[in-house]
């Protein structure tokens, strides 16, 4: 890839402090409860306000090592790191959850990670549980009213984006100018596994927004709900987003919201019409045999 | 293909996606949804080339147990590596969720039978996660099966059935993760990172891929059923994964709940122990956490049938 000089690739806490009201970062912090500083450093929560309001911040440090598990580098979500970020989701929830849907305080992620922790002792103990509880913990505090917005600023990349982004209610982007990567993986791989001609495979790429890499095509799919073209225009973004997000949860529209949202936005897009034509004929299917099964 | 009572006595290990789904659940009372006669592929395979299964892979559809509806999902590894594309995770995500209807047309017109009906959801996995195919679709499609799991809380229980050649790996081992209940029998392996990423990542020295035992021990049936990652080990039989099928169908959702492994803060609490003890102890091998967890001759474990293994095996203790 060429050097780009605006890339916010790695820059996950100069992100915190572009989107959040100047000084107002508590790391380690939400409401009452202090997070452990030397756990699960490759991750970044805490409160901060956005628009006056309190908000948690859930980011990726690129820049931080952790020690007991030595995968965890340049933005890696380890164990600790999984399990870090699903505390932050829950404690959000605890500290609103006697509160009224509109006072629900909105989850800010900042995305800029390559991937979950790869490596032994990650398996021996469950990678596949820290980074599936922190989705679970996500989609439980988006059904629970929070706002959830995420921004992806650098590498959103298959797996970790799909732990750290995929569950938001709408996902935000820099544009491709910035270095931007949203993909499962890069060509060569694809070529490598699938055993397809990897001339054949860059030709189509430049077309074919259901494999090729990049925003603008996650864009098509409905997997990015809107491209951001300026660094400076980020703060103002997401403050709208977090809007428009409560304002149909107060509406009680949380379906076009989320996951779900995201297959309603692909099939207007044009991007991602299949899935919605399956799952309509999947459902007339079953319709057509109900009464078999619900009255067994 | 084999008739129902023949299925029941075969080798879940060696069955097909198909024949998986349907001995999983009474006799005679699968339907499948999208099923072949249909042709309703990957439009996305020609494109590059590659052959196309008219049930894109993945087998779907709705049986009973008993009065229970069960909601199948069956993945079949001999075709991508059972891989989820735009079609096949469409297909997933919408019996998951008819699940929940069925739940709710059940409970409007059966108040007082709602325990002895309530629908289930079985998901049989062998897959390596995202069909890079269609990569970009496939992956959206895994972030709205856990949207869907999360919906389903509470309310029919998510049953993961693992037990096939491929495994349950990728973007499909959170998702396994995910669910209420794991069922496994001793062939099944979960994980996130398949082997030979590992090896790739940390050299040979440190993870040899090659090495079936080493595998097997870390992402293999026997690792998760010690660490409490799996909540029934069962002979190699669809029967036996039929049987247990209906016995979950019968247990209480606050019992169910409490089989969950991920899902609450309670629960973040009592892995980040397991964390904790994995990164004091630094295993060079998952034995060595068997050995912590009181089987004073781990070794001995791997060759023993399941019969065996589950007469003398301690887990570890959930907190």
């Amino acid at each position: 890839m060429e050097e780009l000089d605006n890339t916010m690739i790695g820059r996950g806490r100069d992100a915190i402090d572009m989107i959040i009201d100047k000084d107002s970062f508590q790391e380690n912090i939400i409401d009452g409860y202090s997070f452990d500083p030397d756990y699960g450093p490759g991750s970044v929560v805490g409160t901060a306000k956005l628009n006056g309001k309190p908000t948690t911040i859930i980011a990726n440090d690129a820049m931080a090592f952790n020690d007991r598990f030595p995968v965890v580098f340049g933005g890696v979500i380890g164990l600790e790191e999984g399990y870090k970020m699903a505390t932050a989701v829950y404690r959000t929830m605890e500290a609103d959850k006697d509160k009224p849907l509109p006072e629900k305080r909105a989850i800010v992620l900042i995305v800029d990670t390559p991937g979950n922790g790869p490596g032994k002792m990650e398996e021996i103990a469950g990678m596949n549980k820290s980074t599936g509880g922190y989705q679970l913990a996500l989609a439980e505090a988006r059904k629970a009213g929070h706002p959830i917005v995420a921004m992806v600023i650098g590498r959103a990349i298959s797996g970790a984006f799909l732990c750290h982004g995929l569950q938001a209610d709408h996902i935000l982007a820099l544009s491709k100018d910035f270095g931007t990567m949203i993909h499962v993986m890069p060509l060569t791989s694809i070529a490598r596994i699938t055993k397809m001609d990897i001339e054949r495979l860059e030709e189509l790429s430049t077309s074919n927004p259901v494999f090729a890499a990049g925003v603008d095509f996650f864009y098509k799919l409905g997997g990015v709900q809107e491209i951001v073209n300026q660094v400076e225009d980020m703060r103002e973004v997401i403050i709208r987003h977090i809007d428009e997000v409560a304002k149909l949860k107060a509406e009680g529209k949380g379906e076009l919201l989320g996951p779900w949202g995201r297959g309603i936005l692909g099939n207007e897009r044009g991007g991602r019409t299949h899935r919605m034509e399956a799952i309509a004929k999947v459902n007339a299917e079953f319709a057509a045999v109900a009464d078999k099964y619900i009255n067994a | 293909m084999k008739n129902w009572t023949e299925l029941e006595n075969s080798s879940f290990f060696d069955a097909n996606a198909r024949e998986r789904a349907l001995g999983m659940v009474d006799k005679g009372t699968f339907t499948e949804f999208l099923n072949p006669l249909d042709r309703y592929c990957s439009p996305h395979l020609p494109v590059l080339g590659t052959a196309v299964e008219f049930d894109d892979g993945t087998v779907c559809g709705v049986g009973l147990l008993g009065k229970h509806p069960v909601f199948v999902v069956s993945m079949e590894g001999k075709f991508i590596g059972g891989a989820i594309g735009e079609v096949n995770g469409g297909k997933m995500v919408a019996t998951i969720r008819l699940a929940l209807k069925a739940a709710a047309d059940i409970k409007a017109k059966y108040p007082e039978e709602y325990a002895a009906r309530r629908p289930l959801v079985a998901v049989s996995f062998e897959t390596g996660g995202v069909r890079l195919h269609e990569a970009n679709a496939g992956l959206l499609a895994h972030a709205e099966v856990m949207d869907a799991f999360q919906d389903c809380r509470g309310i029919v229980p998510v049953v993961a059935v693992v037990g096939s050649k491929v495994g349950c790996f990728g973007g499909m081992g959170f998702v396994a993760a995910a669910t209420d209940v794991i069922v496994m029998n001793e062939e099944g392996r979960i994980g996130l990172t398949g082997p030979e990423v590992i090896e790739q990542e940390m050299g040979k020295d440190e993870f040899d891929a090659s090495n079936k035992a080493l595998v097997y021990r870390t992402t293999g049936a026997k690792h998760k059923y010690i660490i409490q990652d799996c909540n029934y080990l069962v002979e190699d039989k669809i029967g036996e994964f039929h049987k247990t099928l209906a016995e979950v169908a019968e247990i209480p959702m606050a019992e169910i709940e409490k089989m969950r492994r991920i899902g609450s803060l309670k629960l973040v609490q009592e892995q980040q122990e397991l964390v904790k003890l994995v990164g004091d102890m630094q295993p060079k091998d998952s034995m060595d956490l068997w050995k912590y967890f009181g089987n004073e001759d781990p070794a001995a474990l791997p060759e023993m049938t399941t019969a065996e293994f589950l007469k003398v095996v301690k887990r570890r203790v959930r907190s």
